[in-house]
Order: C-alpha cells, then sequence, then structure tokens
C-alpha cells in the first residue's frame, strides 16, 4: 500500500529535468551566500526568489507551509532573544520598560532566519524535485561510494516513513478511544508517547533493510556494479552548475569589497 | 448490533478507488468472514465500521445512526477494531499497560477494569506475561496481546483485521475459542481472513469482495458452492471442498466427517 517512499512526486516541471547532482549545488551556493553576506537583503533577495522557483516547481503550497511552520516560531524567538538581550543592541526600537528591543538584535535576528530559511526552502525543493533514486545514482556515478550513497538514501527516506508509520498508529490510537482532535495542548499528550515506538521502529526498520541489502551482495567488493536508475549530465547542467558557483564567488568578493568599506 | 451499509464508496486520497458501491447489512452476533484476494478491499471496508474511514460517497449506518454523527474515539465503545500488524497498535511498556490503555480512555470503571483484565488475560492465554515488555513476545503473543486490549473496552462490535496471519495450530485454536467465547457472550465477531481452512470451521456467514464490491454474501456452504463466482475473485475453497466439487458431490463439505458422509451416501444408491 505504501507507494514512494519518497516525497518525490512526479510534476513534469523543468527543475526535475536537471541533474540530481547539480541540485545540491544551490544549497550551498545560495545558503553559504547569505550567511556571508553582511546584511540580510541577499537572504530575502533569495527567499523571494525561492518562492517564485516553488511556485514554477508547482511546490507553492507546501513550500509555503514549510516556510512559514519554521520560520515564524524561529524569528519570534530569535528576535526575543536578541531583540530583548543582544550584547550588541544600541539603538532602541521600543521601550517595553523592564526590557527594550533593539535593533541591533533585530537585524540579527532576521539574519540568522533569513539564512536558515534559504537553507531549509533550496533543500525542500531540492528534495520535492528529485528522485532520491536518482540523486543517489548521480552520486554514486561522480565517485562517492555506493555504501555513503545509501546513507543518504536511507536518511532521506526516514523522514516520509516515520509520518507514514506515524499516522497509521494514531489510527490505532482513535479506534482505542484516544480523541486526536482538540486542544493543542491535547493533542501534544496523545502525540508523545508515540514518538519513542515510532523511532524506535524506523530505526530497526533501517537496519533490516541495510542487512537485505547485505545478502543481495550490496558491499560486494572486486565487482564492477551496473545501475538501475540512469543520470545523465547534460550541457545546461553543466551550464547551471557553473552559474552557481559564480553566484557564490560574486557574492564572496562583493562581502570582501562591503567590509573592506570599498562600497 | 445491525451494520448498515448503503452504496458505499471510497476513493483514497491518492485517487485508488477502493470500494465502488457496496449494499451490505451485518446484524445479530453470528460470526462474519470476509475474504477475498489480495487488494479487494477488505480492510478499506471493515475501516468504515468504526470511522477510521469515512465514506466519500453512499453511507455507513451503525444501529441506524450515520458514521459521520460520530469520532472513532467515541464509536471505540461500540465497534473495536484490531489492527492486522501488531506494531501499529502496541505501544506501551507491558501488556498489562496495554490492555488498561483503551478502557481508561473510555472511562471504564476501575472494579470493570479489574474484572475485565482477569477474563482478557485468561481468554488470550496471556495471565503469566502481563508484566512483559511486548519487544520479549512472539509475533503470535503480541497479535493475542492486540486482540486483547480491544476485548478489554468490551465493545459490542469486534473486527479483527487478518488476525490468523503467521500463526500456528495452537494460535488458531486460541483465536477459535476466542471467537466462540465471544458469540456466547453476544458480541458480533467480523473477521477478515486468508485461511479458508480457519474460515469455514469458524464462520456460517461469509462475504466475498472482489474488486471493491461484495461478491457474495451468504451461508458459508451456499457460498463456496458457487465456483464460478469464487474464481472470479481468486478464492479457492478449503482442499477437502474442492476434492468433493471435483468427484461430483452435490454437498459442499468442510471436513473429512463431512465428506464420508456424503462418500457414503452415493456408495448406497
Ligand atoms: N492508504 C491508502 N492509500 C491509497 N490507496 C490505498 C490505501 N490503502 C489501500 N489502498 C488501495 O485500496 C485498495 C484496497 O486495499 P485494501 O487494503 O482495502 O485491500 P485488502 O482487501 O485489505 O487487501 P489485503 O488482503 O492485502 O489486506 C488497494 O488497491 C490498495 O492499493
Ligand atoms: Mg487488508
Amino acid at each position: 500500500m505504501a507507494k514512494a517512499y519518497n516525497s518525490y512526486v512526479k510534476r513534469d516541471t523543468f527543475k526535475e529535468n536537471i541533474s540530481p547532482n547539480v541540485k545540491i549545488w544551490p544549497i550551498f551556493s545560495y545558503g553559504l551566500s547569505a550567511i556571508i553576506f553582511p546584511n540580510i537583503y541577499l537572504g530575502l533577495g533569495l527567499i523571494v526568489f525561492l518562492f517564485i522557483l516553488a511556485f514554477f516547481s508547482k511546490l507553492f503550497k507546501g513550500f509555503t507551509k514549510i516556510m512559514l511552520g519554521f520560520g515564524i516560531p524561529i524569528t519570534l524567538m530569535l528576535i526575543f532573544i536578541h531583540g530583548f538581550y543582544g550584547s550588541k543592541n544600541e539603538t532602541i526600537l521600543y521601550d517595553f520598560g523592564p526590557v527594550q528591543l533593539g535593533l541591533e538584535g533585530v537585524l540579527h535576528a532576521l539574519k540568522i532566519v533569513s539564512s536558515l530559511l534559504v537553507f531549509l526552502g533550496t533543500f525542500y525543493i531540492m528534495n520535492h524535485t528529485t528522485y532520491t533514486g536518482k540523486l543517489v545514482a548521480s552520486l554514486t556515478a561522480s565517485g562517492v561510494n555506493p555504501k555513503v550513497g545509501y546513507l543518504v538514501l536511507a536518511s532521506l527516506n526516514v523522514v516520509p516513513q516515520m509520518q507514514r508509520k506515524l499516522s497509521v498508529i494514531q489510527e490505532a490510537q482513535t479506534a482505542r478511544g484516544v480523541e486526536t482532535k482538540g486542544s493543542l495542548w491535547h493533542r501534544f499528550k496523545v502525540f508523545v508517547p508515540l514518538l519513542g515506538p515510532v523511532v524506535l521502529s524506523s530505526l530497526t526498520d533501517a537496519q533490516e533493510r541495510g542487512m537485505t541489502l547485505e545478502t543481495r551482495g550490496f558491499g560486494i567488493k572486486n565487482v564492477k556494479q551496473t545501475h538501475y536508475v540512469e543520470v545523465f549530465y547534460t550541457k545546461t547542467d553543466k551550464i547551471i552548475k557553473y552559474m552557481l558557483i559564480g553566484f557564490f564567488i560574486v557574492t564572496l568578493i562583493i562581502t570582501i569589497l562591503m567590509r573592506l568599506s570599498v562600497i | 448490533m445491525r451494520i448498515e451499509l448503503i452504496s458505499l464508496g471510497h476513493v483514497y486520497p491518492t485517487g485508488d478507488e477502493a470500494l465502488k458501491g457496496v449494499d451490505l447489512v451485518i446484524e445479530g452476533t453470528e460470526p462474519v468472514a470476509i475474504i477475498g484476494q489480495n487488494g479487494a478491499g477488505k480492510t478499506t471496508l471493515v475501516k468504515h465500521f468504526n470511522g477510521i474511514l469515512r465514506p466519500t460517497s453512499g453511507q455507513v449506518l451503525i444501529n441506524g445512526e450515520d458514521i459521520n454523527n460520530r469520532s472513532t474515539a467515541q464509536w471505540s465503545r461500540d465497534v473495536g477494531y484490531v489492527f492486522q500488524n501488531p506494531d501499529d497498535q502496541i505501544f506501551l511498556e507491558t501488556i498489562r499497560k496495554e490492555f488498561e490503555f483503551g478502557p481508561k480512555q473510555i472511562g471504564m470503571p476501575e472494579e470493570k477494569i479489574k474484572e475485565q483484565m482477569d477474563f482478557v488475560s485468561e481468554l488470550c492465554l496471556l495471565k503469566d506475561k502481563l508484566d512483559l515488555h511486548p519487544f520479549d513476545l512472539t509475533l503470535t503473543e503480541k497479535k493475542f496481546c492486540t486482540i486483547g486490549s480491544i476485548i478489554m473496552m468490551d465493545p459490542k462490535v469486534i473486527i479483527f483485521d487478518e488476525p490468523t496471519c503467521g500463526q500456528d495450530v495452537e494460535g488458531n485454536k486460541r483465536l477459535k475459542n476466542i471467537v466462540k467465547t465471544l458469540q456466547d457472550m453476544g458480541k458480533l465477531c467480523i473477521t477478515i481472513s486468508h485461511d479458508m481452512k480457519f474460515v469455514v470451521e469458524n464462520f456460517r456467514h461469509v462475504i466475498v469482495m472482489c474488486k471493491g464490491k461484495v461478491l457474495l454474501d451468504g451461508d458459508s456452504k451456499e457460498v463456496f458452492s458457487q465456483v464460478d463466482k469464487l474464481k472470479q475473485s481468486f478464492v479457492s475453497p478449503p482442499p477437502i471442498t474442492r476434492v468433493a466439487q471435483k468427484a461430483g458431490f452435490k454437498e459442499t463439505v468442510f471436513n473429512i466427517d463431512e465428506f464420508m458422509r456424503e462418500f457414503d451416501n452415493r456408495k448406497e444408491k
């Protein structure tokens, strides 16, 4: 009954046709750029860009949900910490009496959040437009040890698998009289005791899968293995890759220049 | 208890149409077996009896009340459901806690829980194992742990999804006894099974499902005599029944005694 062991659903968008190998690059290129850049504008710009990208990859709804679901609480938390208690606070935005909200802290918080969101968003889009099998195949094709490839595959699979397991277990709970609807606190109380078994069983599942792979000759030595999933590496892929590297280098140069107060 | 389905349809969010208009009435206390090939829609069907799944078309009435009137948790007092895979259900540290969990959820009085504990642990033959961790149980024992934890809640209807799966003869005997006991107590047992021998030994009311529809519904002898329709659903009667059918016996037989009786009858003629 379990269909794809992945969050990938074929949507026939251009992003899917880019080699998976290349799609790892934006995570670093965009993410690192957002981190090193001295102010938050690059990060914000990238976030807007990612939203547009998500829209054209037909992922807008899920993407928005993840970004807001992660972004809002984290923003509030960091603004609270840095805004009120940041050591660099000088300009006071608002005086609450006992504590003051400082501009520098708020900006710092926003900077962290925007970088995190760039990482998260890029990863989300990559993950949802890539069939993990293909990703791992392309990794191994470019020289990565198949065992490491399996490790990547297994860890990417763990989350959707746990989600599925969790929803089945929750079903079983309701059939035993547990009300899964209701206040957030109630749902939280019902949810927590389930985590142990879910995590544990996903781990044993992964271990068992590893063992069956072993029995099917996965770790075998001195044999040239063939691949079921074929990957193509096209000219477009190459161009995109160089563009991404270029983007990072340009950002790096601008950053250095800005730090040196040249511009 | 009366369970009534009126042109029940179910389409999963993935677009799979698992039920295509099922009309069915199950009532009384006569145990019912539901059979049919993999993917016929058996699990999907019974998950509607306590509202784990909701109809995407048609209606489900429990004692005349629409299933959508209540949540699954509320229905769980009346309709118990034992999952196919024990690991989906078990999550506490000991069998005792598993047993107490459901009853506590529905607010059963302490006294009654104690009574039930004695009765159920005896019935499921888990009396000595109550304080073991479920991980230390065999697959059979785990299965009976899940069965027991539902019987503990004392529902009027109990649904078993493939209780015979991966069990030995002893396990089947234990199960047979459970079904019989529950019937004597006036409960309605509904069981999904692929084990035809188990089905004919324990159930007189048999429902055959095929591709999201009910193909046959009636007395087991009647059902297993309809060879052509059974073929359609890829169900084959128990071996002895097939031998008798091939030999041209008019009666449908389910065991050696019945077979020999028919055999002798024919010789006399
Ligand atoms: N959660 C689900 N999401 C999507 N489709 C599903 C889901 N569960 C079942 N199906 C589909 O619905 C159909 C009926 O499945 P169901 O589990 O009810 O069959 P079954 O008769 O219980 O089979 P089995 O004997 O293997 O347990 C199948 O085609 C199955 O692929
Ligand atoms: Mg099933």
